[in-house]
């Protein structure tokens, strides 16, 4: 208990950090209403309601932008909401369309980087495990994955390293495979005969399907097949079955 | 066989990455080629320039000032960070104080992504006050640590509102995850769900009101049995 005031500020810290970026002044947008008139709504979200529209020819200040939702200060100084699909109908000063640069299909083809979350199975235990990649083309990418796994008799954390290759970038569910080298880290429990933590380097192949939700995000499901290279006389093998979810940038 | 079909796959996987290495080769020499596409460009741009004055002047001369316009960058504000503070229900160790940090990303106005960490230290069960001087778990195993991620769905959106001048939006959650757990000298792995309701008294600042399940799998007293470790708290995060 005596620690809690350290973590209790810490917290705040934390709390309080975003809060100074947030005070941060930056270059705000105006855009210019082209449609007969621009909905504002009291909130961010499709069920709140119109409370004011801004006529065409009137200009919007963009404050900032939250998931599908524009937050704008009209001429009269109304702040309202306005959704994404009716703000890329507005233009620039100079004439040229709004470019939200919403997550898409394009986007989910061709990305430079992606990360996300799992759950599944290694080598019969429970896995939680998260992944992030670096794209050098619509196929080809250099990903790293750390995962930790829980198990009748042994604990452990995994961590890889190796390339995936998208077969069909185009497609909506798409295959891949990958191949790579990694370290897993094992700690028997206590209650074995032989309870002393290992680590070994692995190498695995595997492959996978993805499949694109909505936005920047997408479903992620994976196997690979790691060879544990034991000190032992026989190598061994590990399967891993993961879900999950992931985002591209 | 299972090496066979192993070193098949294997095969399989280098052959069809192969491709790939190869749209790399084609990536570097299309760089290369923007490259000196960009310098031919340059170079035409700057011999018509020199030359203007001994060609004839042209009939129309473009005076069109091209202007290289920047797409402007938006604030983006979907990512929701703070702490939570409440009281975690131990399976079998009691009710203490909690405490946690979050980290919230916002895909669209209904789905959020979420990651939690939080800590609570757990008291002495039934059966160790009863006995007298019997102790279970040390200090340090009595810390109750968990981290989990999981997918968030607002619903019911709406607006609260405080007097006649003031409204805040609204929602209720649900969340679902997956996670570790230590505690017992032993790490766990937990799933989490969890509903609640917050209001937004300003466009960055959030307090929510939420309750959340810790489940996992145990045999700390003897047999295996799932646990369920009920968690209420009061959370603030502040959106960036």
């Amino acid at each position: 208990m005596r620690r809690a005031p350290i973590w209790l500020l810490l917290l705040l810290g934390l709390a309080l950090a975003p809060i100074a970026s947030h005070a941060r002044a930056r270059a705000q947008v105006r855009v210019f209403v082209r449609t007969p008139y621009l909905e504002l709504h009291t909130g961010p979200g499709r069920g709140y309601p119109v409370f004011d529209v801004v006529p065409r020819g009137q200009s919007v200040l963009i404050l900032f932008r939250r998931t599908q939702w524009l937050k704008v200060l009209t001429r009269r100084g109304v702040e309202g909401w306005a959704s994404e699909r009716d703000m890329m109908r507005t233009v620039l000063a100079d004439g040229s369309p709004l470019d939200l640069r919403i997550g898409t299909r394009a986007g989910y083809m061709s990305h430079r980087f992606e990360a996300g979350a799992f759950a599944g199975v290694y080598g019969g235990a429970s896995l939680i495990s998260g992944y992030a990649s670096l794209s050098f083309n619509s196929q080809l990418a250099l990903e790293v994955s750390v995962g930790q796994f829980f198990g009748r008799y042994s604990n452990g954390v995994t961590a890889d390293i190796g390339l995936t290759h998208v077969i069909a970038p185009q497609w909506r569910l798409s295959p891949f495979l990958m191949l790579g080298t990694g370290l897993v880290h094992t700690s028997p429990k206590a209650t074995l005969v032989q309870p002393s933590n290992r680590t070994e380097q692995t190498a695995y192949v595997g492959g996978g399907l993805r499949f694109y939700l909505t936005r920047s995000c997408f479903l992620r499901a994976e196997y690979k097949t790691h060879m544990v290279f034991t000190k032992l006389n026989r190598n061994q093998v590990e399967d891993e079955w993961k879900l999950g979810l992931a985002v591209f940038f | 066989m299972e090496t066979r079909a192993r070193r098949v796959l294997l095969i399989a996987a280098a052959l069809l990455s192969l491709p790939g290495c190869a749209s790399v080769q084609r990536w570097r020499t299309h760089r290369a080629e923007v490259r000196e596409a960009r310098a031919e460009a340059r170079r035409e741009a700057a011999q018509s320039a020199g030359s203007d004055s001994e060609m004839p002047p042209p009939v129309i001369r473009p005076e069109v000032v091209r202007r290289h316009a920047r797409a402007p960058r938006i604030k983006s504000s979907n990512f929701e960070i703070g702490a939570h503070f409440g009281v975690l229900s131990i399976e079998d160790f009691g009710s203490h104080p909690t405490y946690g940090v979050d980290l919230a990303y916002h895909v669209t106005e209904d789905f959020f992504l979420r990651a939690e960490l939080g800590r609570a230290t757990a008291g002495r069960t039934s059966f160790e006050t009863l006995g007298g001087n019997i102790q279970l778990l040390t200090e340090g195993e009595r810390k109750f640590t968990y981290y989990d991620f999981g997918v968030g769905y607002n619903f019911l959106p709406g607006e609260a509102f405080l007097g006649s001048r003031h409204a805040m939006t609204s929602s209720f959650y649900l969340l679902t995850g997956v996670g570790a757990t230590q505690f017992g000298g032993d790490k766990k792995f937990t799933v989490n769900v969890g509903a609640g309701y917050q209001v937004l008294p300003l466009d960055w600042l959030t307090v929510r009101l939420g309750v959340e399940d810790h489940i996992f799998q145990t045999d700390l007293l003897g047999a295996s049995k799932l646990t369920n470790n009920l968690e209420a708290f009061l959370g603030t995060t502040v959106f960036f």
